[in-house]
């Protein structure tokens, strides 16, 4: 009889503590799935804005080195403007010579440097500042292209045209330049430069402008 | 009678709790098994990003790269364009400019 109920407590002992060890295990497990589960959902979500923001990443450094390239390009577009328009200035500068001894679409070198000299002489008499007494500086090599008679022919125009009396006179000074001429009042206070580097300075923003219209227009 | 019975249930209740020390132990174990798996997982996770991060990288600038090349062909073969044009203007250009610069523009 004591036997049966041993046994009955034996198996009752062995039962809680099985269902004991069963309910401590399955717990384990649960936490332990739902920490996995958990982590594996975490690491997903940081997979996608990290693959989000790399992507951003990459594009904004592909537009990076697509802005620079066109940059370099739009460089080597006018590295190549620049290059052909200094050509054109310094074809410019060659033909000088030849406008010399053959002058220019009919107008020879003489009278060309008359009307440089007159140009000059009505900006300094407009500007006042000086008396009529001007003098005429050009360089040794256009010496042979100016005689008195210029002058005189010149003065005669001028004192017409601005009904002043002018006497021009050339001066023995001589400068270094390529052509043209400097007018001065005889007192040497006040001069305008027409030497053609000082016009191709002075008119550098409208003979870029002619340059870009001719030089770079397909017929 | 009596005592051998007691002494053997007691037993069996010993047998029962070391049983569930076990279980508590296989428990921490298996706690310890899933904290390792999600280190891994973390780490093999570093890993995918750092390949991830190569590839997109990678990709982008390949295609940065095939883009400057094709504007940057572009553009020297304007720039020649240019300068064959120009070279056939200089002439009447250098015409120009004299006009301006000898007084007769």
């Amino acid at each position: 009889m004591i036997r049966l109920g041993v046994n009955e407590i034996e198996g009752r002992i062995k039962d809680e503590a099985n269902a004991e060890c069963d309910k401590i295990v399955s717990e384990a497990e649960a936490k332990a799935s739902e920490l996995i589960s958990e982590a594996r959902e975490e690491i997903e979500d940081r997979k996608k804005d990290f693959i989000v923001a790399e992507e951003a990443r990459g594009l904004e450094e592909k537009e990076r080195m697509v802005r620079a390239a066109r940059l370099n390009a739009r460089k080597l577009k006018w590295n190549a403007e620049e290059e052909m328009t200094k050509k054109a200035l310094e074809e410019t500068m060659k033909r000088i010579k030849k406008v010399k001894e053959e002058g220019f679409k009919g107008v020879s070198y003489s009278d060309i440097m008359a009307g440089l000299i007159k140009d000059a002489s009505i900006s300094l008499i407009a500007g006042g500042g000086t008396d009529n007494e001007l003098e005429a500086v050009i360089c040794e090599e256009d010496v042979s292209y100016i005689d008195k008679s210029i002058l005189k022919k010149v003065s005669t125009e001028l004192s017409h045209d601005i009904t002043v009396p002018v006497k021009l006179s050339l001066s023995r000074e001589r400068i270094k330049s390529a052509g043209g001429v400097i007018v001065r009042g005889k007192e040497g206070k006040i001069e305008v430069n027409n030497t053609f580097e000082q016009r191709m300075t002075r008119y550098s923003a409208s003979i870029r402008e002619d340059i870009m219209k001719t030089l770079f227009t397909e017929k | 009678m009596a005592v051998e019975a007691l002494r053997f249930i007691r037993e069996r209740e010993e047998a029962g709790q070391k049983q569930i020390e076990a279980a508590k132990e296989r428990a921490v174990e298996i706690a310890r098994a899933a904290e390792e798996e999600v280190k891994g997982r973390k780490e093999a996770a570093r890993v995918d990003e750092k390949n991830v991060s190569f590839e997109v990288a990678d990709k982008y600038a390949k295609e940065g790269g095939e883009e400057e090349k094709e504007l940057m062909k572009n553009a020297e073969a304007e720039a020649e364009k240019l300068r064959s044009i120009a070279e056939s203007n200089i002439e009447n250009t250098a015409s120009i400019v004299l006009e301006k610069i000898l007084g007769l523009g």
